[in-house]
């Protein structure tokens, strides 16, 4: 006898103006044995979420301060939702004393900034600033990445040539 | 991020997996699904072999377009002589070790490699007005959510949210077959700025230079890696940790091996 197996994935966002957006994928499988349960299980889930993540980026219609939802719409916004908390409910004004980037990445400059003296945090401000365009705390985990990269350099510390270069195919060789 | 554990030469064989286990990259990935053996001989066994006259190559030029893409970023763009010095300095780095040149092959393939540069440059490709996102960044991306690897890996080149990614062939690519054969690298990478910066990439281009008798540049544009490429590179991923727990290095025979530099140890193996 067929085991059916039925899965559900929902996500409720929120929005600015207390507004909020949700969707939720369902799906129906067959399976022959009861064993395959929590494999499918695991299977399905990441499906579905994976599914629904990449669906509720795009907010839609999102009501401003001045439409509150009931009249003209607002912009269309491009790319992914507002930030949201854990509770998902529109984040609160950006830190000024929060990095974007990750933690090992904030000390890993700051290493560099304690451990070198020609490099101020001055000089990694104003290399961000011409890289980017933005402060440090600013960047991103890639902007964060490419700062470091960069700041060893100036400390005359570049990081040793990647092995990615070494022993590729020989007739499509990676420049 | 920006540091790679070196890895000890006392290190067990079980180390090492758990080690491969814990991190992955798009070349590690794609040697593993290519043949499982000759991944083991590469990053399990580790066994050295002369550098290649192509790789050698490579790098030179991989050295001079960071460098250019670096000088325009800052909007003081290399000249044409500073180019060649760049080149003249990053041929004569012998730090990964040196080739077993035939005669008159390194001058031969000196000037391919300066011909290739020579010709992307002039072709303009990378106007000087745009200003690069990252430039041979390194990245990576938890993926333990999914039950995967750490995934790592290092973008060439990133502008107006495209990954751009440098390769010297020996042949004219086909656009559509290339699109197939890299699919591993440029999803992982599309992944990995998808983590690294919230944003979904704009698409990916795969700039080639070809190494004919008239250098020519070949660039692939593909649109941004879809839901089912990630399903499909994950999966990848999937049997790549299974293969890794079952120690499951079998040979794979086929028209791969004849460049293959672990051909006389595959054959002994048993």
């Amino acid at each position: 006898m067929a085991i059916k197996l039925s899965a559900n994935y929902s996500k409720k966002l929120g929005l600015p103006q207390y507004s909020s957006h949700s969707f939720s994928a369902s799906v129906e499988v067959e399976l022959n044995d009861i064993t395959q349960v929590e494999a499918e299980v695991q299977k399905l889930y990441q499906l579905l979420q994976q599914s629904v993540d990449q669906e509720i980026q795009q907010p839609g219609f999102v009501p401003t301060a001045n439409t509150n939802g009931n009249s003209r719409p607002a912009p269309q916004q491009k790319g992914r939702a507002q930030p949201v908390n854990g509770s998902g409910h529109p984040s609160a004004p950006p830190n000024a004393d929060r990095w974007n980037c990750t933690d090992g990445q904030r000390g890993f400059i700051l290493r560099i900034v304690n451990e070198n003296p020609g490099i101020t945090k001055q000089v990694a401000e104003e290399l961000s600033q011409q890289l980017f365009g933005i402060g440090v705390k600013q960047l991103n985990k890639m902007q964060a990445s490419q700062l470091i990269e960069d700041l060893l350099v100036l400390a005359g510390k570049p990081t040793p040539r990647q092995t990615r270069w070494q022993q590729q195919p020989t007739n499509a060789q990676a420049a | 991020m920006n540091t790679l554990a070196a890895s000890s030469p006392e290190r067990s064989e079980q180390d090492v997996l758990t080690a491969l286990q814990a991190t992955v990259s798009a070349s590690r990935l794609s040697l593993f699904l290519q043949c499982r053996l000759k991944f083991y001989f590469r990053y399990v066994l580790k066994l050295k072999k002369p550098k290649t006259a192509s790789l050698h190559l490579g790098n030179a030029v991989h050295a001079v377009l960071k460098a250019w893409n670096k000088a325009r970023w800052v909007q003081q763009p290399l000249s044409l002589k500073v180019v060649h010095e760049t080149y003249q300095t990053a041929w004569a780095d012998n730090t990964e070790g040196s080739v077993a040149w035939e005669p008159g092959e390194e001058e031969a393939d000196k000037t391919t490699g300066w011909r290739l540069l020579d010709t992307y440059l002039r072709e303009s490709h990378l106007p000087a007005a745009i200003k690069p996102d990252a430039v041979e960044v390194p990245v990576e991306a938890d993926l333990q959510q999914h039950g995967l690897p750490r995934l790592i890996g290092i973008l060439d080149l990133v502008q107006q949210r495209q990954i751009i990614d440098y390769k010297t062939s020996a042949t004219t690519p086909n656009a559509d077959k290339v699109s197939h054969t890299t699919e591993i690298q440029t999803c992982s990478y599309a992944i990995l700025y998808r983590h690294n910066t919230g944003a979904q990439e704009a698409g990916m281009q795969l700039h080639h230079l070809v190494k004919l008798k008239n250098p020519k540049v070949v660039i692939t544009t593909l649109p941004p890696m879809s839901p089912g490429q990630e399903t499909r590179l994950f999966r990848q991923m999937e049997a790549y940790l299974e293969g890794l727990q079952r120690r499951d290095f079998i040979p794979s025979p086929g028209m791969h091996c004849s460049s293959c530099e672990f051909f006389n140890e595959c054959r002994l193996w048993s």
